[in-house]
């Protein structure tokens, strides 16, 4: 299960949040958590350099993408590989919609079809989509190429 | 960081930065949504009001259910748009809404409609959306469209279809599981994502069948699997079939290895990862089977990508954990990752060196982990710190190197939790390794001197007391002692007081000075340091000569207070001012709850200050004090080994009753916790009648009955028989539960004035051998076995008969003997043929005895044991053996 995503700006204030299975009681934990996460590493990083920890049984893999920040949290199955392969997806749809690595007025401003393309991507915490092309199509009702 | 959480709405005057959602407020987006009612609509005026309302949500902003209603039934409306985009946004605002099961019947016409659309995107994204937030009823109105889609020809529909399926699986699993036969043709689509989805679901489908998930796996293991992802999923599903079927090859072939080694070569990283790591865990894994998965994880040791390097040194760290031979090769690249960047893998790649480095290369290590240690959080620190102190139990003779890394660390900066950590290890250090004690004890001193926590500082304190007295230079502490007296706080100098006391107790020539020190302490401004020093200056005696101290005293001192501190915390609350001074012998001292046994907490290993020295755990102390306490008791001589309580009721009874056997040289206790469930009772003058007929060599010699027995307050009555001394006598005994029952008023809570006695059958209970031997462990089996040298070893060789597996005959010997399995050896592979498993264990009588178990098993299931006990007296090596014989 994918049990967060999180796009934050560099000042550490969210974008983006959503959570799967997480009690709402647990979020703003893991929100506080996450951000500092970045807060201590992901000073000088570059983009879409990919920076993993685990807490507990559960694994966080995160990166930078121009002035936002993505973090993603699985458990179970989506380990740190799966979920590697997760924020790649999610990184090429960004970069995708936005055209390139995103300042955060950009990322605002296309706010309406990343939320898309995120839906294309997770579902209820499990991965659907991960062909960046596919998904450009997909949120503008358009059939797969290959098909 | 201050401000983290704020949401980004927050004042901005910097114009470059202008956000779109500047000043976004919940109310006004509210107001906004009422566009979507308008007859004419503006499709790109109402997507933007639906990016709003998402960016609220992602904010984790909430809408109240009359709200939320609101918007939903606005959202329904735009249906009537045809624009494609807006269309899109309202199928993820529909799903974001989550609407309740009475508002689903607005959107459920148009979805249907969409989902039968002609634009296969239509029907894709009504799908997801209808099984999102519908209820069991409609799906079966849907079902049909459902099973039809899986099959659909495009891919976006059928990927739908099927990830629908693995949500609605969890909430109608009866329904989805009909969808077989089109899932099973969708696994073989030759679309890749079409086809990862589909062996997800069928898998679900199909995971509690195990023939039909190894005809999967056997099919498509042979066939082709299109997508990474699918792969991954294989490879999982083929290590469950691997997990299950273990144990019924015979031939010692494993079946599927072939397919998971062939992975190891695929071209994409996540399929050598997820086989490499499938090898690893495969149960009972041998070296050469683990080999070409080590080889893999190798070269990512060295990859550029962080999370390739943490998945590769995380998994040869729990390689290491069993395997760590197998390890030792990567040793060098794991070396150049303890100066990682990323702090995680770091502290992995320590941790597993710690596990498989050897003895000459300790000191190269410590080298480099010093340097790392000063620039990673605490939390990593505890983790590296329990790591050296297993290291150091596995080569005492490092100790020296070990200790001086552990006392450097112990005076840099760190918060509780780690300085905890490092006092916890050198105090088993202490205790384990005896050349260590020394300099240990030195280290915890100089610690003392600058330690910010009052907790650590009294427990130190309380260790030196029992510890500082019995080293070769005693008075090399006191200075340190003392100084806690000038410098603390009052808990630390009461604490230092009476650990002044027992330097002054069990050391006479040092009596005198400290005599000097204690009275200095009478002065202090606490009341409590003040009473401790008067206390133990009156107690100790002799006037500051150089005298020996009492038994009493030292017993006063050392020994810990026999009261259940709850009796006392009770007995003091009851206690009325009055002429009379508290009597402390009036305070009860049996154990009034049961749990002794359940205090012990499952699997966790003693560590540092507070838990007790090796041996026998607390627990044992406790019920040595309870049956020192009850004079029928007092002359049987020191506990040698109390049981795990053994049932002698079924669950939910009338009454509940376990037994605690005790073991004396020439006694043998009973224990019966009796517990009552019923309100309505009150038992009194409760005994257990123990027919011994069946225990020849066992004779009863005292009864303790318990007087009362309330409902849900449980007590314990207690049998002792006298055995032959030295002797493992054994025997089986049944009993009866017998006692006096009163009637209780339920709503006053008092019981009538007359009784009938009653019985109450309980199960049989035996003493068997192992009842003994005493659970204890070497930490290095090959030194023991050797240094207890061949003089009292006995050999002999026996049939055991068919077995089910090795194992199953391994388990009986050891749970026969009751010894401790020494270096993991109590698990057999699952496929070998042999096995060599170590025990040691103290017999009663205090004999220290190792056993060296070889098994071997022929073809019709037979099983061998050649048994070849030492110990330090002939006579307990025979009785091993006829443990054995006659077991």
């Amino acid at each position: 299960m994918i049990l967060a995503l999180l796009f934050a700006n560099s000042e550490g204030n969210i974008l983006v949040e959503r959570f799967n299975g997480v009690p709402a009681e647990e979020r703003l934990h893991w929100r506080s958590f996450l951000v500092k996460l970045g807060a201590d590493n992901l000073k000088g990083v570059k983009n879409e350099e990919l920076l993993v920890a685990s807490h507990k049984s559960v694994y966080i893999v995160y990166t930078v993408l121009g002035d936002v920040s993505v973090y993603v949290v699985g458990k179970d199955e989506y380990d740190e590989l799966a979920l590697a392969e997760v924020i790649f997806v999610i990184t090429s749809a960004v970069k995708d919609v936005c055209g390139k690595p995103p300042t955060e007025r950009l990322f605002l401003d296309k706010y309406g079809k990343i939320c898309l393309s995120l839906d294309e991507i997770i579902w209820k915490g499990y991965m659907e989509n991960t062909d960046k092309d596919r998904i450009r199509r997909l949120v503008r009702l358009k059939p797969p190429t290959e098909f | 960081m201050a401000q983290p959480l704020v949401k980004k709405d927050d004042d901005r005057d910097d114009e470059a930065d202008y956000s779109p959602f500047l000043g976004i407020e919940k109310g006004a987006v509210l107001q906004e949504a009422r566009v979507f009612n308008d007859p004419q609509l503006d499709p790109r005026r109402c997507s933007q009001v639906i990016t709003k309302l998402l960016y609220l949500l992602n904010q984790g902003e909430t809408f109240t259910k009359v709200e939320a209603t609101e918007v939903f039934f606005s959202v329904t409306k735009l249906f009537q748009s045809r624009d494609i985009g807006l269309r899109r946004m309202v199928y993820v605002m529909i799903k974001e809404l989550s609407p309740s099961a009475d508002e689903v019947i607005i959107v459920t016409s148009s979805l249907m409609k969409d989902m039968t659309s002609k634009t296969d995107m239509y029907r894709a994204n009504a799908i997801r959306v209808l099984c999102r937030i519908t209820d069991g009823t409609l799906l079966t109105q849907i079902e049909r469209y459902l099973k039809q889609a899986i099959v659909d020809k495009n891919p976006v529909v059928a990927s739908a279809a099927l990830v629908s399926g693995i949500h609605l699986l969890q909430t109608n699993p009866e329904i989805v599981k009909r969808w077989s036969n089109e899932v099973q043709e969708a696994v073989q689509s030759r679309a890749a994502l079409v086809q990862f989805h589909a062996l997800a679901l069928l898998h679900q489908i199909r995971q509690n069948d195990r023939l039909a998930v190894n005809k999967l796996v056997t099919s498509l293991t042979r066939g082709s699997v299109r997508s990474p992802l699918a792969q991954c999923l294989l490879i999982r599903y083929t290590s469950q079939v691997i997990r299950e079927s273990a144990n019924n090859t015979q031939t010692g072939d494993r079946p599927f290895y072939d397919f998971l080694e062939g992975c190891l070569r695929h071209k994409a990283e996540m399929v050598i990862f997820e086989a490499a790591r499938a090898i690893t865990e495969l149960n009972g894994v041998t070296s050469r089977e683990l080999t070409p998965a080590i080889t893999v994880l190798q070269l990512f040791l060295s990859s550029s990508k962080p999370v390739l390097r943490f998945a590769a040194v995380r998994t040869l760290n729990k390689v290491a954990m069993t395997h760590p031979m197998a390890v030792t090769n990567c040793n060098i690249d794991m070396e150049s990752l303890i100066s990682d960047q990323n702090r995680s893998i770091a502290t992995l790649a320590i941790t597993t060196l710690l596990k498989t480095g050897n003895e000459s290369s300790v000191d190269r290590l410590m080298k480099q982990i010093t340097n790392f240690m000063s620039d990673i959080a605490d939390e990593f620190k505890i983790v590296v710190v329990e790591a050296i102190r297993s290291l150091c139990l596995k080569f005492p003779l490092k100790h020296r190197s070990l200790m001086n890394f552990l006392s450097n660390i112990l005076r840099e900066e760190g918060g509780f939790e780690y300085k905890k950590a490092i006092v916890d290890s050198i105090v088993i250090l202490i205790r384990d390794i005896p050349e260590a004690k020394e300099s240990g004890l030195l280290h915890l001193c100089e610690f003392i001197e600058d330690c910010e926590f009052t907790y650590l500082s009294t427990q130190i304190l309380h260790f030196l007391g029992i510890e500082g007295p019995k080293t070769s230079d005693p008075s090399k502490y006191i200075r340190y002692i003392y100084n806690r007296v000038h410098l603390e706080n009052a808990t630390v100098r009461a604490g230092a007081v009476s650990t002044l006391a027992k330097f002054g107790a069990m050391v006479d020539a040092l009596k005198p000075r400290i005599f000097v020190l204690l009275r200095r302490c009478l002065f202090d401004n606490d009341d409590e340091v003040r009473d401790r020093a008067t206390l133990y200056l009156n107690t100790l005696g002799g006037d500051g000569a150089v005298v020996e101290t009492g038994e009493d005293v030292k017993e006063f001192l050392f020994g810990s207070l026999d009261i259940p501190l709850v009796n006392l915390e009770n007995s003091l609350k009851n206690y009325e001012l009055s002429e009379e001074s508290f009597d402390i012998d009036s305070v009860p001292k049996e154990v009034k709850t049961q749990p002794l046994a359940e205090k012990k907490a499952p699997g966790k290993k003693p560590t540092g200050l507070s838990a007790p020295p090796t041996g026998p755990p607390s627990t044992v102390d406790a019920y040595e004090r309870l049956l020192s306490s009850i004079p029928e008791f007092a002359n049987f001589g020191k506990l040698f080994k109390s049981s795990a309580p053994v049932e002698l009721t079924e669950a939910e009874t009338e009454y509940a009753v376990n037994v605690v056997k005790h073991i004396f040289d020439g006694h043998v206790v009973f224990q019966f916790n009796c517990t009552n469930t019923i309100p309505e009772q009150l038992l009194e003058n409760v005994t257990v009648i123990v027919d011994a007929s069946e225990a020849e060599e066992f004779a009863e010699v005292a009864t303790k009955p318990l007087r009362s027995l309330p409902y849900d307050s449980p007590g314990q009555t207690f049998v002792a028989f006298e055995k032959p001394e030295g002797v493992s006598a054994v025997g089986k005994f049944s009993n009866m539960l017998r006692f006096i029952v009163k009637e209780v008023d339920p709503s006053t809570g008092e019981a009538e004035e007359d009784g009938v006695e009653d019985e109450y059958q309980l199960e049989d209970l035996e003493v068997v051998a192992a009842d003994y031997m005493l659970k204890v462990g070497v930490s290095n089996f090959r030194n023991a076995w050797e240094s207890m040298g061949a003089d009292c070893e006995r050999v002999d060789e026996y049939g055991l008969g068919p077995r089910d597996s090795l194992a199953e005959a391994v388990n009986a010997v050891i749970n026969l003997l009751g010894m401790q399995p020494c270096e993991g050896t109590e698990v057999v592979p699952s496929n070998s043929r042999s096995h060599t498993c170590l025990l040691s264990g103290v017999y009663i009588g205090n004999v220290k005895v190792l056993v060296r178990l070889q098994f071997g098993i022929d073809g019709p299931k037979d099983v061998a044991m050649k048994l070849a006990v030492r110990s330090e007296d002939e006579a307990v090596s025979d009785a091993i053996h006829e443990i054995v014989a006659s077991g």
